[in-house]
Order: structure tokens, then C-alpha cells, then sequence
């Protein structure tokens, strides 16, 4: 029981739960057992006297910890904010009366424990102290000249920051530059516009608070947000200049698919065998053509080449095929597609096409042979056709992001540093733990595919490696639905086909957006709060030296590289790229990681807070430690739903799968609970992680856990890891009962009340 | 690769907007008669004018088989108007398979209009010197027959029909050719004349429909209806007519009340309400109703003529106007001319290759079935 804490428990008995519980009960176990020193109840807390209650008791200083027993934590969090105290909160209504019998011998006993686990939390719990020492930049470094970097740099200035745009070539614009005109993105989406790069460039030189460097890569980058230091390379003196910026949006664009791999296409065979990027360039030419097939999909979608779609490819062979048609009507273009993909209004655009008489062929083009012809597989007609007397083959080649420069030679790094971005490479890779206790990480199959080669684009000094780490098909990204343009480096922020392959429109807006999340990490920074997912958490990774092995778990494990390894291999932490899920606190086998409102402490004394009935009762106990990202919320709503489970079971959130320790679950097992579930979202190629391996590795450690089980002759299904989706609440009562019967064929668990 | 001068020349028949079509099927979806046993249209068909692959198309049954109830135009969510394009392809096809060529392309021009109307012109005003009548009326009792002898008309028009049903079987067999291998069935022909007398296809047209959406073509299964048994009562009157004259002696102008003259009247009555519903129709519903070339206009407005000028002969002669009731009756003969020698090449040849694709199918149908009963015996129980 914390000395200092002034704990007030409020009991709410309304929504049911008064009817459901014996309040009474309660306000015996805050009063007697923990003897907190102002208890109330009132018959619905959340209403204006009832705040004002608590409000009152907080202003006269008897209160500085306010135990809310009532609905979810994840409901009326305002209502029960408080200047001067800090809330925590006993979910009575949606995880006990609403999902369990009223007036129910294990739903009273259940009430109590919610209670218990709340007033332990709160008594382990100090308020977090944020991390903002020294100064901070609020410079924005865009890495990239063409429409994303320009785009970024212009919107970032716009709102006041200064901006230090670099590119690497001799001038601004990138690939799009090269564009005669570009596919029509206003209405009526008709026909195609003219290139809107050089207003842009103008508009970027012109701005004074942009500083632009052309010719200019960056050679190093170091340091955490608010505070990179970068050095920037001139490309032509050899000479350096150094800065420090806030965040870095890096719009390093995309390249063409090597078309020179596409041989059974025709590329190289004749000059009359060109890449759309390539006909751009003839286009601005003026050139003209008689007959002329687009090939879509040139390499794309095909699993030995680019096996996604680029989504843009279909759209410009439209335009390109007006370009032609407008400069001579008597062109004849035939597109060969598979599946046209003009999303939204580019389908007028697709209808300007069919009116100027292009005809579409749906199939697959098996060869492009001398003349050129095209022998189209198609689809429609169930036959082989071959397309003759052509001019002009234009294959339809699709976009590969630029997450490298493979203009420079690849660095030789050590296995250590590849990891991150081999495992994420290839999912099925086990994610490796560090060389723990003098065991090699364990081995795996390289993954298929390749690492993506050439040099980093900012060369990090980040104890993981210089690169952003990258997903299957080489785009770097963290959560590619929820927070579209974080990478997993904090306070880096990717944009336009970089991120994935998007068209110039898209692009433009998703360099608007990664500047507003890369100004959020300029503005949150010197506040000490986290930016996203767990937006303004002003707490962070503390590590007490003392009883560290230097067993650098914590530094392999960190999915954002957070952590670096000093010179003697002690743990030091860059609190700002830090996003604050505890998955290094899971990850230290001695808990010399924690945070001021979250620690292993913590989550073992709510465990144990709960009264464990002795076997004869014959009511087993199973701990849920439930993700509060998507398993919590999902159990909510199983309440609101009314869809009953077990009573046996005591939730606990937590911030991340990721940031259990399995000392919490040994505890557990030792304090006498049954069973424990572990339960996150889903892991894997489309995990749902909000911090991107948290539950992968929760189902790493269960593996490692049930060694330990074995030991203490104990069963391996006694914890188990459940993948919830938030949209599971109909599943997950069903996913606990099943669990209860598993521990109710096994037995209870004999340790009990030793 | 196919020809895109088809392309071209297809969509040149009121079937502009052929290249919107995405393929998408909702056409064949929405069409009351296709795929249930046999040929599944028009998507294909909307697929191969796209290509241009006139060929093909030429050879297609499905191009005759279609009714036009127009329900894919109704439905098509591109507005391509798969209808239209059927309709222009069944045009084309009429040209394509004509025989001898010219005329099938003499009758898509409206250049030699003045020389398809000056043939039985020229011909008629010929057996009129021959009569002795071309240099005045004759006078007395109107009486057709002292204008023109019976047996002049008899000549100049077993010998166009003759020469029409020549060449339009001609055209179907190319036709048929075209189709490729046809089954062999017995029945089949009984088959396709009992539809065609009930109207069957366009019945199914009318109650299979799948939406309540308008389709501007409803009239057709009790308007062709009328035409069809009002033209073939018109057929049958002349037919009775012969027979009376050289059976029974029995001259016209027949009594009112005769039967052959009541039949006569009445099926043209019939044929007239028809037609005008078709003019009606073509005019108000513009473009709703489907394709209107040059072709369909002169086909229905020939057939509008015959009516007409049949009965303002029939009602001049009643009225004892010679100076009107003989240059009328010129005029209709003249239509009924064009109506009837130029039917291998105008819309009029539908008469021809809509029984053949019919046939065909059904001779398909017929063999496909047997495969199928074949294959569950084999099958056994």
C-alpha cells in the first residue's frame, strides 16, 4: 500500500450494477481491506453531482488518487478527469454485471476483485514525470525533391517551420518532371491536365523559410526526434554540413521495374518495345504511332517479379494512349489488361478512353515477338490471339520504392543489424532474441526474397541498423491502416509511393499528411509526450542499471529502436522515438524496466490482489491479460452485447501483449491462478499489432514459458495466447469458455495456497 | 486482331456508343431468352464488334436469335446499347450475305432509291402500254383489272416474288454456311414454324423479364403479332383471289361481304394498325426504342405506303374517283413491288434469316438434349 497515496474509491451503482452487486460488499473491501481514507458510493458517478463529489474531495486535498468503480476505462474518460489526482478506474458495468448473473455468488466475488486490482494499481502507480531535457529543433528535414518532397516541404513551411529539403539529384522534380501530362485528378476527370511540377518547383524556391539543397544526399543521421543530428553530403565538393531537425518526412519516391527482366515481353528485343516511362519521353517529343498495344501488368502481379499491383500503371496507359490518339486520330491502341483498375472517378477517365474508340482486351500476353506482334491469352474470348502489324508495344511497368539508393553500394553490416529488416522480410521468421545467456539467436531459413540492396537513404545510427525498416515488398511501414505514415523509427515519417504505389493526386495529399503527423512529433516532443498510438503518454522506459545482465534483449526486441547499446553494452534509451508499449519491459528476464504508472510490479500485484479461492471451492481463477488496443475493447463490447462468459476470469489490460514479462506469468501460476490468457491481436504478414510485433512476441515467450510450466510439472495449455480482432466481440466469450473447459479437463491448479 | 473498319461501319448503324461496353455481362444477365439452353448473348457479341471480328459475327446465330425486346439497352449500366448494336449487325448481316451483293448495298443507300423505285415503275408502266392504258384512264365502272389485266400483275409478280424468294434463300444458305456444322433433328422445322406462328420468342420476351425497368419494346409481341398475321392475311386474300378467278370465275371487285373481300380488308386494317404503332413508336420513343437507320425507316414506311394506298384505292374506286382510284393503285402496285422483290436486301429479310438461325439452334438444342438424355442413361440408375 502506497505511504504517500491518498485514495479515494467511488462507487457507482448505477447502469445496473447497484441492482447486480451487493455495493455494500464493496465498500467493505475498500474500507476494511485496503482502508482507504474516503469511500463513497452514489447511484450514477458520472453525472454532474457525482463529479462534482469527487471533484470536491480531490479540491480539498483529501484525494489525489481517484478509484472509479464503475463503466470502462474506456468510456467517460473525461467526465472523470480531475486537475490534482489521477483516475484509475474498476470496470464494473461492461466486464461484470452486464457480461454475468445478476445477484451471483462469482459475480459479487468478481466485482470485488475488479476493485482490489484497481486500488493495488493505483498504490503501484507514481505520476509520470515526462522526459524533455535540452533543446529541441523544430526544423522539418524532407529527404526527396519530387512531387512528395516537394509537396511536404511547401505544406510544412506554410504553417511556419522552417524546412531543409534534400535532393539528390542536380534539381527539383523528380520523376514526374519528366511527364508531358499527367491523368486528370479534378473534374471532370476527362481528359488529361497539364504537369503542375513546375509551379510546384517555383513555389518551393520562392518560399523563404525552405532551404533547398540539390546534388545533396544524407550521409548520417543520428540522435531521436526533436533532436536528429543529420549530416548532409554535397555530391559534387565531397564536402558535409551538419543540422539538427525535428522530424524527417523522407519522400524518396520510386524507380521503374527493371524492364530489362522482362524479356519475354519483348523489352530489348526492338526499339519498338518501350516502358511507359519511356514512351513519356517520346510523347513530350511528339511522337506518333499507327498502331499501338499497351501491355498492362508488365511484370506486375507476377510473383516472379513485382507481386503487387501499382495501381497507377492503368490509368497513365489511358492517358498515354489519348496522348497518341490526340496526335493522330487514326492511331488504332489496344490495351491488354488483366483487370483495369481505375478506381473512383479515373473510371470517367477509363469512359473517355472507350468514347475515343481504344479497345480493350482483357488477358494475359503470353510473348511479344518480332514485328512486333502481341499473342494475347484472352480472357473473354477463351483463345489465343495475336495482335500484328503493330508500331509500338508499350509495356506498362510498375513502380518499385526508392527505400534504398541503389545507386550506392550496399553496406556491409553485421548479422545483428539485418534483422530487423529481414524479419520483417519475411513474417514467418521467428523474431530473433539477442544473444541472451550466450545462446545464439536461433536459426532460421533466410528469407526468399532479397534484402533490398544499396545504401540506406539516412544511414541511422541506430543500435538496429541505418535502415527504415521495411515490410514484404520492400515499403517502409508500421501499421500500414492505422497510422498510415509512421515508420517504425519514430519521428520518421515516410510519404508517396515510397509508402506504397500511389499517383501523383494521392501523393500530393499523402505528403500533407506525413507532414502533419512529422509536425505532431515537432510539437509533442519538447512536451514529452508520445505521439501516436498512445498520443501524449508523457511516461517512458525507466531501466535501473543495478540489475541489468546487459542481456540486450531490450535493444534487439524494441520495435521502434529505441534503445541503443553504449559503448559497454549497457542499455541507453532515446525516450523520444520511444512509443511508450512496454515491449522492453516484457522483454527483461530481471524487470529493470519500467515506468512511473506501468511496471511489472505492478501488473503482478493487480494479479495477486485477487483472492484466490482454495481448491476445495472448486473455482478456478484465470487471468486475462488483455491488449487495450483491440482484445480490451473487444471484451467491452462483449458486454455491451450482453455476450456472457465465465465468471471465473479477472482482465487485466495492458499496454502490449508485448509488454507482459513472463515473470508476470510465473507469478501467476505461483499465486494460483488456473490458467492465463494472453490476448492480443493478431500477429503475422497482416498483423493488427498496434506496435507491430507486441503479440508476436507474446507468442514467442509463451513458447519459452512452457518450459518453465513443464518444470514445475505443470501443464502447457495453462497459458495460452488468443488472437482477438476488434471486431471478435461476438467470438471472444466464446474463445474464454473454451479456455475454461480446457482448465476444467486438466484440473486446478495444485499450487494453489502454497 | 480484328477489323476496326467493321468496327466502325457497325457503329455507323445507330450503335455509337458500342465502345463503351465494359463487358461486365449484364446484358446476357438481363436478356428473357439467352443461355438458357443454347447461345448466351449479346455480351459475346458486344465483345467481337468491339474486336471487329465481323467474320465471326457474320456466322453467329445469335445475332437473329435476339428479339430486340431491348431489355439489355434498358439495363446496360455503360448505356452501350447492346440492342442497337444487334440490330446494326442484323443490318449488316442482311448486306453481307446478299445475293447478288449490289442490292444489298443498293438498299442501304439512299442514292439509288430513284432507281430501286424506277424498276417496277418502268415495269408497270410497260405492261400498262401493253394494255393500251398509258395514254388514258379507262373510262366506266372502276374496275382495276381494265387498268391493269390480271394477268400482267400475275406475271410481274410471281416473277419478283420468285426472284425474292431465290435470292433470299440464297442469302440464308449462305447464312447457314456461314453458322458452320448444323446438327441433324427431326421435327425441328415444325418446331420453329409452331413458334413463329405463336410468337413464342417474343411472348418470352415480354413475360421473362427480369426488372420492371421500361424497355420501350413491349408493344412489339402484339404489334408484330398483328403484322405478321395482317400481312399474311393480305397474302392469303391474293392468293384466294387467284383461285377465285381462275377456279370460280368469279371476278373482282368482289361484294363487300364476300369472305375473301372481308379477309382482305380485315388483314389490311390489321397490317395498318400495325404498322402505325411501329411508325408511332420509332418516332416517340426516339432513341429509347432502339437503333433507327435509314433501312428501318424505308422498310416501314414502304410497308405504311402498301397499306395505305391499298385501301385509299379500294375507298376511291367506292368513291367512283378513276382519276384517283387507278394512279393510286399504280403507286401501290409500285410498293407492293418494292416491298416484295426487295425483301432478300431490306429489314424485310428478317423473314429469311431469323427462321434459318432458328433452325438452326433448335437443330442444336434438339442434339444437344439427346447428348445429354444419352449421357444419363449412361449414367444408369
Amino acid at each position: 500500500m502506497s505511504a504517500e497515496g491518498k485514495i479515494g474509491v467511488y462507487l457507482c451503482a448505477g447502469c445496473g450494477i447497484g441492482e447486480a452487486v451487493d455495493v455494500e460488499g464493496l465498500e467493505k473491501v475498500a474500507a476494511s481491506e485496503f482502508k482507504v481514507p474516503v469511500c463513497r458510493r452514489h447511484d450514477h458517478l458520472c453525472g454532474d453531482d457525482g463529479a462534482r463529489t469527487i471533484a470536491g474531495d480531490v479540491a480539498a486535498g483529501a484525494v489525489d488518487q481517484a478509484v472509479i468503480a464503475a463503466c470502462s476505462p474506456r468510456v467517460m474518460a473525461d467526465r472523470f478527469r480531475f486537475d490534482g489526482a489521477r483516475t484509475f478506474r474498476a470496470n464494473l458495468r461492461e466486464q461484470v454485471v452486464w457480461v454475468h448473473p445478476a445477484g451471483d455468488q462469482d459475480t459479487q466475488m468478481l466485482a470485488e476483485d475488479q476493485l482490489r486490482m484497481a486500488i493495488t494499481q493505483a498504490t503501484r502507480s507514481s505520476p509520470p514525470e515526462p522526459w524533455k531535457e535540452g533543446a529541441f529543433s523544430d526544423t522539418l528535414l524532407v529527404v526527396g525533391g519530387g512531387l512528395a518532397g516537394l509537396t511536404a516541404a511547401l505544406e510544412a513551411s506554410r504553417t511556419g517551420y522552417p524546412v531543409l529539403l534534400v535532393e539528390r539529384s542536380p534539381r527539383l522534380g523528380g520523376h514526374a518532371r519528366r511527364w508531358s501530362r499527367v491523368t486528370p485528378h479534378r473534374p471532370p476527370y476527362r481528359e488529361p491536365r497539364p504537369n503542375p511540377l513546375e509551379d510546384l518547383i517555383q513555389a518551393v524556391e520562392a518560399e523563404p523559410r525552405i532551404t533547398v539543397m540539390t546534388g545533396a544526399t544524407v550521409a548520417r543521421t543520428s540522435g531521436q526526434p526533436g533532436r536528429f543530428e543529420v549530416e548532409i553530403a554535397h555530391g559534387g565538393d565531397g564536402g558535409t554540413h551538419a543540422a539538427t531537425v525535428g522530424a524527417i518526412v523522407v519522400a524518396t519516391g520510386w524507380r521503374p521495374y527493371d524492364a530489362a527482366k522482362l524479356g519475354h515481353l519483348g523489352y530489348g528485343t526492338s526499339p519498338a518495345v518501350v516502358t511507359g516511362v519511356e514512351l513519356e519521353d517520346r510523347l513530350g517529343d511528339g511522337v506518333t504511332a499507327k498502331s499501338v498495344v499497351f501491355v498492362l501488368c508488365a511484370g506486375s502481379r507476377d510473383p516472379d517479379h513485382l507481386a503487387y499491383c501499382s495501381s497507377v500503371c492503368c490509368g497513365v496507359s489511358i492517358k498515354q494512349a489519348l496522348q497518341l490518339i490526340e496526335a493522330d486520330p487514326e492511331t488504332s491502341v489496344t490495351i491488354v489488361y488483366r483487370e483495369l483498375r481505375t478506381p473512383g472517378l479515373a473510371e470517367e477517365f477509363y469512359r473517355t478512353a472507350q468514347e475515343k474508340g481504344v479497345t480493350f482486351v482483357r488477358g494475359t500476353v503470353k510473348s511479344v515477338g518480332a514485328g512486333p506482334t502481341v499473342v494475347v491469352d484472352d480472357a473473354l474470348l477463351g483463345e489465343e490471339v495475336t495482335l500484328s502489324g503493330l508500331d509500338l508495344v508499350v509495356l506498362a511497368t510498375g513502380m518499385v520504392p526508392n527505400s534504398t539508393d541503389i545507386g550506392q553500394p550496399a553496406p556491409e553490416l553485421d548479422e545483428e543489424k539485418l534483422l530487423p529488416l529481414k524479419s520483417d522480410i519475411d513474417p514467418r521468421v521467428p523474431f530473433p532474441v539477442a544473444g541472451y545467456s550466450g545462446e545464439a539467436p536461433p536459426a532460421h531459413e533466410p528469407p526468399a526474397e532479397t534484402l533490398p540492396g544499396g545504401a540506406s537513404i539516412l544511414n541511422l545510427q541506430y543500435r538496429q541498423g541505418p535502415h527504415l525498416p521495411v515490410l514484404a515488398d520492400g515499403f517502409p511501414d508500421s501499421h500500414f491502416i492505422c497510422f498510415p505514415y509512421e515508420t517504425r523509427r519514430t519521428g520518421i515519417h515516410t510519404c508517396g509511393p515510397l509508402r506504397r504505389p500511389m499517383d501523383m493526386a494521392e501523393t500530393a495529399i499523402d505528403a500533407t499528411g506525413a507532414v502533419l503527423k512529422a509536425l505532431q512529433t515537432i510539437r509533442n516532443v519538447p512536451k514529452g509526450r508520445a505521439a501516436h498510438p498512445r498520443g501524449g503518454d508523457l511516461s517512458y522506459p525507466k531501466i535501473v542499471l543495478g540489475p541489468c545482465t546487459k542481456c540486450r534483449r531490450c535493444t534487439v526486441e524494441c520495435p521502434f529502436g529505441a534503445i541503443d547499446e553504449s559503448d559497454d553494452d549497457w542499455p541507453v534509451v532515446n525516450p523520444t522515438r520511444c512509443r511508450r508499449c512496454g515491449v522492453c519491459m516484457g522483454a527483461c528476464p530481471v524487470r529493470t524496466i519500467s515506468f512511473d504508472d506501468y511496471s511489472v510490479d505492478m501488473l503482478t500485484a493487480m494479479a495477486k490482489a485477487v483472492e484466490i479461492p482454495d481448491e476445495f471451492e472448486e473455482k478456478p481463477r484465470i487471468l486475462i491479460l488483455a491488449c487495450e488496443n483491440d482484445a480490451y475493447p473487444a471484451l467491452d463490447m462483449a458486454g455491451i452485447n450482453r455476450n456472457t462468459y465465465s465468471a471465473f476470469v479477472r482482465i487485466i489490460p495492458v499496454r502490449c501483449l508485448g509488454s507482459v514479462s513472463m515473470l508476470c506469468v510465473s507469478d501467476a501460476i505461483s499465486a494460483g491462478y488456473d490458467g492465463i490468457i494472453l490476448m492480443g491481436c493478431k500477429s503475422g504478414d497482416d498483423y493488427q499489432c498496434h506496435f507491430v510485433k507486441g503479440s508476436a512476441l507474446a507468442e514467442e515467450r509463451t513458447a519459452d514459458i512452457e518450459e518453465t510450466l513443464k518444470s514445475m510439472m505443470l501443464e502447457a495449455e495453462r497459458v495460452a495466447t488468443i488472437e482477438v480482432a476488434i471486431a471478435d466481440s461476438g467470438k471472444v466469450g466464446g474463445m474464454i469458455d473454451d479456455f475454461v473447459a480446457t482448465i476444467d479437463t486438466i484440473g486446478l491448479n495444485p499450487f494453489k495456497g502454497l | 486482331m480484328g477489323d476496326l473498319s467493321f468496327r466502325q461501319r457497325i457503329m455507323d448503324l445507330d450503335a455509337g456508343r458500342l465502345t463503351m461496353c465494359y463487358q461486365c455481362g449484364t446484358c446476357s444477365g438481363v436478356c428473357p431468352i439467352s443461355g438458357d439452353d443454347g447461345a448466351s448473348f449479346p455480351r459475346m457479341e458486344m465483345i467481337l464488334s468491339q474486336r471487329g471480328m465481323g467474320e465471326r459475327l457474320m456466322g453467329d446465330a445469335a445475332i437473329w436469335l435476339c428479339h430486340q425486346c431491348a431489355a439489355c439497352s434498358t439495363y446496360c449500366p455503360r448505356d452501350a446499347r447492346p440492342a442497337n448494336v444487334m440490330a446494326a449487325l442484323r443490318e449488316y448481316s442482311i448486306a453481307h450475305h446478299a445475293f447478288p451483293g449490289f442490292m444489298g448495298r443498293a438498299l442501304n443507300d439512299p442514292r439509288f432509291l430513284p432507281l430501286l423505285f424506277a424498276l417496277p415503275a418502268v415495269v408497270l408502266l410497260g405492261a400498262l402500254a401493253l394494255a393500251g392504258n398509258l395514254g388514258a384512264l379507262p373510262g366506266g365502272e372502276i374496275v382495276f383489272a381494265k387498268f391493269m389485266p390480271h394477268v400482267y400483275v400475275e406475271a410481274v409478280f410471281i416473277a419478283a416474288v420468285g426472284f425474292a424468294l431465290t435470292a433470299g434463300g440464297i442469302g440464308a444458305r449462305r447464312y447457314w454456311r456461314a453458322m458452320g456444322p448444323a446438327a441433324k433433328g427431326p421435327g425441328a422445322v415444325w418446331g420453329v414454324l409452331g413458334d413463329i406462328l405463336r410468337h413464342h420468342t417474343l411472348n418470352r420476351c415480354r413475360d421473362d423479364r427480369v426488372g420492371d425497368e421500361e424497355t420501350y419494346k413491349g408493344h412489339l409481341p402484339k404489334s408484330h403479332l398483328a403484322a405478321f398475321y395482317g400481312f399474311a392475311g393480305l397474302f392469303v386474300t391474293t392468293n384466294a383471289l387467284a383461285v377465285a378467278i381462275y377456279g370460280f370465275d368469279l371476278f373482282p371487285p368482289l361484294p363487300q361481304l364476300h369472305p375473301i373481300k372481308l379477309l382482305g380488308n380485315v388483314s389490311g386494317v390489321v397490317l395498318l394498325v400495325a404498322v402505325m404503332v411501329f411508325v408511332h413508336r420509332r418516332l416517340f420513343d426516339g432513341e429509347k426504342a432502339g437503333k433507327t437507320t435509314y433501312n428501318d425507316w424505308l422498310f416501314v414506311l414502304v410497308l405504311l405506303g402498301v397499306a395505305l394506298s391499298g385501301f385509299l384505292s379500294e375507298i376511291s374506286r367506292l368513291a367512283e374517283s378513276a382519276a384517283l382510284a387507278y394512279p393510286v393503285y399504280f403507286v401501290h402496285l409500285v410498293l407492293i413491288f418494292f416491298l416484295l422483290a426487295y425483301s432478300p436486301y431490306s429489314k424485310f429479310a428478317h423473314v429469311f434469316y431469323r427462321p434459318t438461325a432458328m433452325l438452326f439452334e433448335r437443330l442444336h438444342r434438339l442434339a444437344a438434349g439427346q447428348r445429354g438424355q444419352e449421357a444419363l442413361r449412361r449414367a444408369g440408375p
